[in-house]
């Protein structure tokens, strides 16, 4: 009872984390992407492009572009306006622009595992092929059940907003084959001023190389990565196609039977096409 | 600073309305359907079904189907399991099992008008051309527009064997056979009696007996202007009288894909050649009917 007391007085006076139940405003921009999609790589370019000046590192990544599950409902309604918020939820009709950022499954799967054993969620050598068919079940470890399946996730809002002009996305891989393109889009979108010598400097203070010194100094002080295994790396291999040669080949074929559809329409090459037998239930 | 303390106390208690805040355990059920879209209609013949010895009315549908959005949660999580809700939300990742009900939207707005003129959530004065205005941008609805809604939920779930589509015009046409499918889907005993009965029960006739009697007793209808009646006209297509022409051309250049895959005529843009969304070509459809 009262521990049931204080869940209620905080709720009352906004020191609970609202998530969810988010007060969201008309000129709000919400930054969404399913969990190991490259959220925090992104977060960091946007903070370094609108927020030069506040030299964003992990010590502050979370106040610049706080995540309404991480962050008090007073904090939230009391920060400087318009706000741009990071989010894993899957598709809130409220969220009024949304920058939607997608990866490929089969690298996703494998950021999550070893995510996963970082953060002692799975313990070291599980095995990875168990693992992909919990993740297509949609039943991480850690993420689950609060972000649905990546499958869920993506198609839900990706199918709801993607003819809106308020809906952008963006592509990990491209981000990555071309950054000072895709960041000249999110730049637009944002409206905020995207000239050559910003876009540079935003994607120079987010390179890999860059965010693994500052995990060396800060992991410890960052909410991700406090308390897990420091001597692995948060910011790990930071490429796309890592699956082709990490994952096992029936781990390729089980996202891809199951995924396919939603994946073809993103562009993502299956590498089993022929294997896919029609009306397989998800 | 009053009212927060009552919350706070509410809320340790769990007598606060429960909206989406409420614990959603793995075995329940939701109806979900965007509003408007004949969604006490199947709570009637899902109650009736359910409980055939019930008199099934206004004044204890909340009880019987309930509705998180206007009961508490301690109510909610009190109630025996496996529970089966309704709901209006957009996909919501924590819903495993899901009824979803789709309504033609050109008869979803003519029916949200009426239902805000009956709720006095706009002012008499308004058109249903100017209405229109707003439900196509979503903005007449918390839950989002009629194609965020039905895209979203649609997109995620369909073909997984815990989601059941079904049409509201379907549901009309063939009252035994959609009722039969749905009891199925919700494992709850179906004999033929038992259906035909929850189909009578549930007739827009005798739901709109009920609804004068029991009007004053249901969250949908108190307080509102009584002369407008809840239970409408209880069919498919009176879009074709009541819509503006430039609005229905407005629907279905917005939603036409959405609007083709679930076998909606269109009237304005039959010839165009539309692109269709991904899960239109997916192997995961045979549920839906495409063309009538």
């Amino acid at each position: 009872m009262r521990k049931k007391l204080i869940a209620g007085w905080k709720r009352a006076f906004g020191l609970h984390f609202p998530g969810h139940n988010l007060r969201v405003f008309p000129d709000d921009i919400f930054f969404v992407s399913y969990p190991k999609s490259g959220n925090t790589w992104v977060r960091f370019l946007v903070a370094n492009l609108v927020y030069p000046e506040k030299n964003p590192d992990f010590s502050n990544i979370d106040r610049l572009l706080p995540d309404p599950e991480g962050m008090s409902k007073r904090d939230l309604e009391g920060a400087p306006r318009p706000r741009i918020l990071k989010s894993h939820l899957s598709f809130d009709p409220r969220f009024p622009k949304v920058l939607y950022v997608v990866r490929d499954p089969r690298d996703v799967v494998l950021s999550s595992y070893h995510f996963d054993i970082k953060r002692r969620a799975i313990p070291e050598g599980y095995p990875l092929q168990e693992f992909v068919s919990r993740f297509v079940r949609g039943e991480l470890a850690g993420l689950n059940p609060r972000y649905g399946s990546w499958h869920d996730n993506v198609a839900s809002w990706y199918y709801a907003r993607r003819n809106d002009s308020r809906f952008l996305l963006v592509a990990y891989e491209s981000l990555q084959s071309q950054a000072l393109e895709e960041m000249r889009r999110i730049a637009t979108f944002l409206g905020v001023d995207g000239n050559g010598e910003r876009l540079t400097f935003a994607i120079e203070q987010s390179s890999a190389r860059r965010m693994r010194e500052l995990e060396k100094k800060q992991g410890h002080l960052w909410n991700s990565t406090r308390e897990t295994q420091l001597d692995k790396p948060f910011v790990r291999a930071a490429k796309s196609g890592g699956w082709k040669s990490e994952l096992p080949q029936a781990s390729v074929a089980e996202i891809e039977s199951h995924w396919g559809e939603l994946m073809r329409d993103l562009s993502y090459e299956l590498s089993t096409r022929d294997l896919v037998p029609a009306g397989v239930g998800r | 600073m009053i009212s927060q303390i009552k919350f706070a106390f509410k809320y340790a208690l769990g007598l606060d309305r429960a909206g989406n805040r409420f614990t959603v355990f793995p075995d329940d059920t939701f109806l979900v359907s965007y509003p408007k879209s004949g969604n006490t209609w199947v709570r009637f013949l899902l109650a009736n079904l359910i409980y055939p010895d019930e008199v099934v009315g206004f004044a204890n549908i909340n009880r019987l189907l309930p509705s998180p959005d206007v009961l508490s949660r301690r109510f909610l999580r009190k109630l025996p399991r496996p529970r089966i809700l309704k709901s209006h939300e957009p996909y919501d990742r924590r819903y495993r099992k899901v009824l979803y009900l789709v309504r033609d939207p050109r008869d979803v707005v003519v029916s949200e008008y009426h239902f805000n003129l009956k709720k006095r959530y706009i002012n008499p004065d308004v058109s249903l051309e100017e209405f229109g205005q707003r439900f196509l941008q979503g903005e007449t609805s918390s839950y989002g527009s009629w194609w965020e809604h039905a895209a979203s939920w649609i997109a995620a779930r369909q073909g997984n064997p815990a989601f059941l589509l079904v049409r509201y015009e379907d549901l009309l046409a063939d009252s035994i056979g959609e009722t039969r499918k749905i009891a199925k889907f919700l494992g709850i005993p179906a004999e033929e009696e038992r259906l035909r009965a929850a189909v009578e029960r549930s007739s827009a006739n005798r739901m709109r007996e009920l609804e004068k009697k029991q009007a004053d007793q249901w969250t949908g209808t108190k307080n509102t202007r009584l002369e407008i009646p809840f239970v409408r006209e209880a069919k498919s297509g009176g879009w074709k009288e009541a819509l503006p022409a430039p609005l229905a051309e407005q629907i279905e250049a917005a939603w036409a894909p959405l609007m083709k895959v679930l076998g909606y005529e269109l009237q304005c843009r039959q010839k165009e050649e539309i692109a269709l969304p991904a899960w239109v070509r997916s192997p995961h459809l045979p549920q839906v009917q495409r063309s009538r």
